[in-house]
């Protein structure tokens, strides 16, 4: 060995590091990004001092009594507050703080509250609002939206309506909150349809119902003769389609919730079922029977001329549109066990969207258009899930006895669905975030099931 | 009725014993004392090396220049490289020092060529230069072709290729003359000189980043501040907001005003993101830090982020 080799080896270990030196080296790199310190950035400004990603808190925020503008106005006052704050509740974004704890009370909204009480019992934000019967016999509504820290007032309306309709004022005005502290649309004034089921378990009574999105508002669209399923609204939220078992086949019916007028949609030979909107609502998508297969067919409610859609020796169902109404997703059987699958809305080739174990049935898609949440049967299980349209991203929200019938929120950050225990109960609402928090029942006077949730309807 | 005198004794034996054990072992439940939690903050070798690293814009604290010898103050140029003036080590046995002089213009001057024909025409011809060459020493001439430039030797090299000992001459290495490869040339200069020897040079000294404490003091302000940071909820979808402030604290750790964001939020979500954390930073307040460090944190750039790295 000459003394140039001696060199070259020793410039090779010093050029080349060992894998342990690039293992401790990386590790460095890491701790260097997570250590919080970031001395890359610290160039010029200020020290930058890292606050990482913290755990989600919802806000606490303080709902006091609306101020009533008469003492007449009083019980709508008190209402429209509680209705609100069981709002904000119930999304699971935001922690009403008791009306016990607080120190001032608001008697006047017009001026600045005394922000010092507020930040005491540790409130962020503060609603104060006033309701008032006018002369001319409505209703007006007003309310101010506060951030504490700073003293500012983050937003502020006031609305007219008839006196009857003071939870819909409530509602908006928790969709004017939700909205401006969450960066969201929100997604309390809405409706949801849904089969009400009374009755032993032999002999249940299924009634088409329709309640506000925190069941309030219960009205009953069906008497209970024959056996209704799969309600759907329409964008207009003016109608409802849904499937009935009558007198011979079962048959897709279009219903006016205001009129009350009911009508068969088309007239197929055979059974036709699990309709849906399209989102402009000019059509109604479907399934109808062939033997022992079904496809997929649209129908256009002006012209009533049908297209078909699939054409497959397979049971096709369950077609939901993406909100910009260029595709389709819909469960099929056609690779052996019923998955969903994703095709362009005038049909065409169909791609599987869905590889897990089990089957998978009800998609639905978002109306924000990110996800398909499904029902997925597996393992004894039913289970709720969402996954995006190109089959990515599945991920399970709940799973259980019986989990069935997703429907998204109208802002598509929360699903509905029902859940049967087993034995003699009946099935009960639930609803969901779609990151898999906050599961709670919806309350409805009896067993309810099959929930579809409305658009917003303002 | 008869009384069993031994289930009575057996009885209140056993009441005293079980009262006595509720009395004595009965006590109050460890109290833990929350300790003070440390903040540390593992840096690799690079970044301490850039936080102990000097700055040529530092403040100088050691004005005194550079000394390494004490004589009469003479200044230096540049204080780079050996010093060229060591006094000879004289020794019984040691050669008189002066023969090198003379040595190394004879074994340098007629050296340096060679690395030039060796290393840079690979082809086969340029060795066959190098022989004819050496009956030829002669100075002159070479220190001639030391200054022309490189092409030259290329025609000399093709008249000469037809020459027959091409070979033999091929890779003509003499071991005994590597030293005669080396610049054997000591950068020289003179030591500098002065009344009291100081070895460190007056460029600043390592105060440069070194008192960078916002590990220690960064990490409280962080765990007070989260404590009020209600961060909104932004769901499944990463949105990686990151919102940034620059603020200004008093000794007492409040605010001096109010926290001024950098940038305006493009999106609603990353308002309602930016508004959260200025009002947690507003409610935190006062912050309780390191008053030895005051001058470090009272003015600095809390950033909020999602963002992993």
């Amino acid at each position: 060995m000459t003394d140039k080799d001696g060199e070259d080896r020793l410039r090779q270990m010093l050029l080349r590091p060992s894998r342990r030196q690039i293992i401790s080296g990386m590790a460095a790199l890491g701790v260097l990004s997570g250590a919080g310190v970031r001395h890359a950035l610290a160039q010029g400004g200020p020290k930058r001092i890292v606050v990482p990603e913290g755990e989600f808190t919802p806000l606490p925020i303080a709902i006091p009594n609306f101020v009533p503008g008469t003492p007449a106005d009083n019980d709508v006052a008190v209402g429209v507050t509680q209705v609100i704050t069981n709002n904000l509740k119930r999304s699971g974004l935001f922690a009403p703080i008791d009306q016990a704890a607080y120190i001032e009370h608001i008697t006047n909204i017009d001026t600045a509250p005394q922000f010092a009480n507020w930040k005491t019992i540790n409130a962020q934000a503060l609603v104060t609002g006033r309701m008032t019967r006018q002369g001319d016999g409505r209703l007006k509504a007003e309310f101010r939206l506060w951030d504490v820290a700073t003293g500012q007032q983050l937003t502020g309306q006031q609305y007219f309506t008839s006196p009857e309709y003071w939870r819909r004022i409530a509602h908006i005005i928790s969709d004017q909150i939700y909205e401006r502290l969450t960066g969201e649309k929100g997604y309390f004034d809405s409706r949801v349809v849904f089969v009400d089921e009374s009755g032993s378990a032999q002999r249940r009574i299924k009634r088409l119902a329709l309640m506000d999105q925190d069941g309030a508002n219960v009205r009953y669209l069906t008497k209970g003769a024959d056996l209704v399923l799969t309600p759907r609204f329409s964008p207009s939220t003016q109608e409802i389609t849904y499937m009935e078992f009558g007198q011979g086949d079962p048959r897709v019916y279009l219903l006016n919730i205001e009129t009350g007028q009911r009508e068969i949609v088309g007239n197929f030979p055979g059974m036709s079922f699990s309709p849906r909107f399209s989102p402009d609502g000019q059509r109604i998508i479907m399934s109808l029977q062939q033997g022992g297969n079904s496809n997929l067919f649209v129908m256009d409610l002006r012209s009533k001329s049908t297209t078909r859609l699939t054409d497959t020796p397979a049971i096709d169902t369950s077609p939901s549109y993406s909100p910009d109404g260029a595709r389709l997703c819909f469960e099929s059987d056609r690779g052996g066990k019923p998955q969903i699958y994703v095709m362009p809305a005038g049909g065409g080739a169909a791609q599987r969207i869905s590889f897990g174990d089990g089957t998978y049935s009800t998609p639905v898609w978002s109306p924000r258009g990110d996800y398909i949440a499904f029902t997925k049967q597996g393992g004894g299980q039913f289970s709720i899930g969402i996954i995006k349209p190109d089959g990515s991203g599945e991920r399970i929200l709940t799973s259980g006895f019986h989990n069935e019938g997703p429907t998204f929120a109208p802002n598509g950050r929360v699903l509905m669905f029902f859940r049967d225990p087993g034995g003699n109960d009946g099935a009960s609402l639930f609803t969901v975030d779609i990151s898999g928090r906050n599961e709670l029942k919806v309350p409805t006077p009896g067993f309810a099931s099959d929930p579809a949730w409305s658009p917003l309807l303002s | 009725m008869k009384v069993d005198k031994t289930l009575v004794a057996s009885v209140a034996l056993h009441v005293l014993v079980i009262g006595w054990g509720l009395v004595s072992f009965s006590s109050k439940a460890f109290e833990s004392i929350p300790e003070e939690t440390l903040p540390v903050d593992i840096i690799s070798s690079d970044q301490l090396a850039k936080v102990t690293a000097g700055m040529k814009t530092g403040k100088k604290d050691n004005p005194k220049p550079l000394v390494e010898k004490v004589a009469e103050p003479k200044p230096a140029d540049d204080a780079v490289g050996k010093i060229s003036e060591k006094p000879p080590v004289v020794t019984d046995t040691s050669p008189p020092p002066v023969p090198k002089v003379e040595d190394k213009p004879v074994e340098k001057k007629p050296d340096p060529p060679k690395p030039v024909a060796e290393a840079k025409p690979k082809e086969e011809p340029k060795p066959i230069e190098k022989k004819p060459d050496p009956p030829k020493v002669d100075p002159i001439a070479e220190a001639i072709k030391k200054d022309e430039k490189k092409p030259l030797p290329k025609p000399q090299a093709q008249a000469a290729a037809p020459q027959p000992p091409k070979p033999k001459t091929e890779r003509a290495f003499d071991q005994t003359k590597i030293a005669a490869l080396l610049d054997k040339r000591d950068p020289t200069r003179q030591a500098v000189t002065g009344a009291e020897l100081n070895s460190n040079a007056a460029l600043g000294l390592a105060h440069g980043k070194a008192a960078d404490n916002s590990a220690t003091w960064g990490s409280m302000f962080k765990e007070q501040v989260e404590r009020c940071w209600k961060k909104p909820y932004g769901g499944i979808e990463s949105q990686n907001p990151e919102v940034a402030f620059e603020i200004k604290l008093k000794r007492d750790g409040t605010l001096e005003g109010s926290p001024v964001p950098e940038g305006t939020p493009g999106t609603p979500y990353l308002r309602v993101y930016q508004e959260s954390a200025l009002r947690a930073i507003i409610e935190c307040q006062p912050y309780n830090l390191p008053a030895a460090f005051f001058d470090e944190w009272k003015y600095f750039a809390p950033v909020f982020t999602e963002r992993k790295t």
